[in-house]
């Protein structure tokens, strides 16, 4: 009973003074507020984004393998994903050759070009490929055809684009097909739409921003007939360690072993996240200092709180409390303080992220719940200390005098 | 009287002495200048006394009380209570001993406004040491009772009377059942009726559960309500 009364007198007092100074009250919690609410949204934004990648990649379907340039320390490390030397159509019958391997495809890859219809614009990447491209990302069509060997054989100017993309450029995706849009200063004729993936928002469509053309229709933007990447499919998982050995053994008999890499989903998954992660540490790091900037701010108003109470606190200790109590009080009104604006920050964050929800997939984990109670009462405690430290060593007889 | 026979109950009856020895204390102004608030103070209360300490203001009498409730310790010399030496003992202690010995009042009657009448009366006791024998709840409302507080439980201290004010303050300092009271200008902020009343009350303790009253004041007439009186001049008891 009396640790109940001593826990309801304590919270009592704090919230009292509180409420006496509203304004002051608010503006020190604002500042751990705005501290969790970084903190959090950074780190729902980082673990949305990485979601939303591994999403992506998911939809792709399983086995999928690629040969790129550049060793594979530089591309694991998060560079040289682009640049080096690059693929051409003999690299693709090489590697054609080796066992389990089910589907192949040039992967030319131009990001930001714009497609241009009805007077409308839309930025996509292209993708210079081969009808094999269909089974291996598991294209499906929504109207019209998917694109086949004729097409890939002629190199046609045809155009499989996600209804994501058509339907922002004609009235509707169905009228669509048939239509010719403009990309690259030519003319493509739309011979499919695909269904979406899904995804997309933050800037970017992800795998519906794609527009897929047969790989010679790049020739006349692409002079060299080259490209940065290979496509390909292994038979089974079990397959993958033999493919990727074969297809090394082949490659290095044109290139040098540091200058192209043989990767799987998984490893190119696995990159991403670690860059992700890297990122959003960083960028948390870099949020937790306002976090600390909070702190300080409640270290300077727990200090005022002090000064204006020192006969409080005299009266305590002439009635018994030791320095422990004393600690005790001011260091649960800094916590109450800093919670308060934990609480306030993680709400916020809620109603921010209910809305980022419709970009991405980003949700609020318990992980971050209890780590943004936990750090706003750690922050509570440790910039408590120093103020309640002082509140406690006064000495009752000066603290009961005090004027 | 009825409040002394209820509160009858609840003694202790252990044998009691405040003595002070050769007790010195001395503020540091700066850092030529010292200032001695007490001079070589010898004294000794007994169990059931009420003590009147008068003087002129900044002679040293409430410095005296301050020390001698354990305060503030002494630059020098010597403390005793209930035949102990408490002089140099570690805060958790004397915290302790403050909060089961002694009550205090003062002339501001120092409530802490952001606690209700009973839960200012209750405070001494949720920093008590030891457990209990009794239900401070039920003492705290006893008290309440017998002070003429009834109705005003909840109220905040700053809704009522001086006189009700000091009432409650006084009713604080009983909850722990103390062995001493300490009185620093009691009636200072009072008109005189409700001073004689609260003074009245004080005797009453004093006289019905042999409290030990030491009264700080430097008001003549307060000084001849109690039954023994020490006079102070320049921190020096003449």
């Amino acid at each position: 009973m009396k640790y109940i009364r001593y826990l309801v007198f304590t919270i009592k007092s704090a919230f009292f003074d509180f409420s006496r100074s509203k304004g002051r009250t608010f503006l020190t919690s604002l500042g751990i507020l705005i501290g969790v609410m970084a903190v959090v949204l950074l780190m729902v934004l980082g673990l949305g984004l990485k979601r939303y990648i591994e999403q992506q990649f998911e939809s792709l379907g399983s086995n999928l393998m690629y040969v790129m340039p550049g060793s594979k320390a530089t591309i694991t490390r998060g560079g040289g994903i682009v640049g080096g030397i690059k693929f051409d159509d003999k690299d693709v019958r090489t590697i054609e050759k080796v066992k389990s391997i089910t589907y192949i495809a040039s992967g030319y890859a131009k990001a930001g070009s714009t497609v241009e219809a009805n007077g409308k614009t839309e930025i996509v990447e292209i993708v210079g490929s081969s009808e094999q491209i269909v089974p291996m990302f598991n294209l499906e069509v929504e109207y019209g055809r998917l694109m086949e060997k004729k097409d890939v054989q002629k190199g046609g100017k045809v155009i499989m684009l996600s209804t994501t993309v058509v339907e922002k450029l004609f009235d509707s995706a169905e009228e669509s097909v048939g239509k010719n849009v403009t990309m690259e200063n030519q003319n493509f004729k739309i011979i499919g739409v695909i269904k979406s993936k899904g995804g997309g928002g933050l800037g970017g469509g992800g795998l519906d921003d794609h527009a897929y053309i047969p790989f010679k229709a790049t020739y006349s933007f692409n002079p060299d007939k080259k490209f940065y990447a290979i496509y390909f499919k292994a038979e089974n998982k079990d397959a993958i360690p033999q493919i990727k050995e074969d297809v090394q053994r082949l490659l290095e008999r044109r290139y040098d072993k540091d200058d192209f890499s043989v990767l799987e989903q998984k490893e190119i998954m696995e990159t991403i996240s670690s860059i992700f992660s890297i990122i959003n540490t960083v960028l948390v790091a870099i949020a937790a200092i306002s976090l600390v900037v909070g702190g300080i701010g409640i270290m300077n108003i727990m200090y005022v709180t002090v000064t204006e109470r020192i006969r409080e606190i005299g009266i305590r200790r002439a009635l018994g409390a030791k320095k422990s109590d004393i600690l005790a009080q001011f260091l649960t009104e800094s916590v109450i303080l800093s919670l308060i604006g934990g609480i306030l920050g993680l709400t916020v964050s809620y109603v921010i992220v209910f809305f980022l929800q419709s970009l991405f997939p980003a949700y609020i984990d318990a992980q971050s719940i209890i780590l943004a109670l936990g750090v706003s009462s750690a922050i509570g405690i440790i910039f408590g200390v120093f103020p309640a430290k002082k509140a406690a060593d006064l000495t009752p007889m000066d603290a009961i005098r005090y004027e | 009287m009825q409040i002394l026979l209820s509160l009858q109950g609840y003694k202790k009856g252990m044998s009691f002495m405040i003595k002070l020895q050769g007790v010195w204390k001395e503020y540091q102004i700066d850092r030529e200048i010292t200032f001695t608030a007490l001079k070589d103070i010898t004294l000794t209360i007994e169990k059931g006394e009420f003590i009147g300490v008068v003087g002129p203001s900044g002679c040293g009498k409430s410095t005296l009380m301050y020390v001698m409730g354990l305060l503030d310790q002494p630059t020098k010399g010597s403390i005793h209570v209930d035949e102990k030496n408490v002089t140099g003992l570690g805060d958790d202690k004397i915290s302790a001993l403050r909060n089961a010995f002694f009550g205090f009042v003062f002339q501001q009657f120092n409530l802490i406004n952001k606690l209700t009448v009973l839960e200012n009366i209750l405070l001494p006791s949720v920093y008590a040491s030891v457990k209990l024998s009794y239900d401070p709840l039920e003492k705290a409302r006893d008290l309440v009772d017998k002070f003429g507080l009834k109705g005003k439980e909840n109220s905040y201290p700053n809704k009522i009377s001086g006189g009700q004010q000091q009432r409650v303050a006084i009713a604080r300092a009983l909850i722990m059942h103390p062995e001493c009271i300490l009185a620093d200008e009691p009636t200072g902020n009072l008109d005189s009726k409700t001073g004689e009343s609260i003074l009245d009350l004080l005797s009453e303790l004093n006289r019905e559960e042999k409290i030990t009253i030491v009264v700080v004041t430097h008001d003549a007439h307060v000084a001849e309500r109690t039954r023994r009186t020490i006079k102070m001049v320049d921190g020096q008891i003449v």
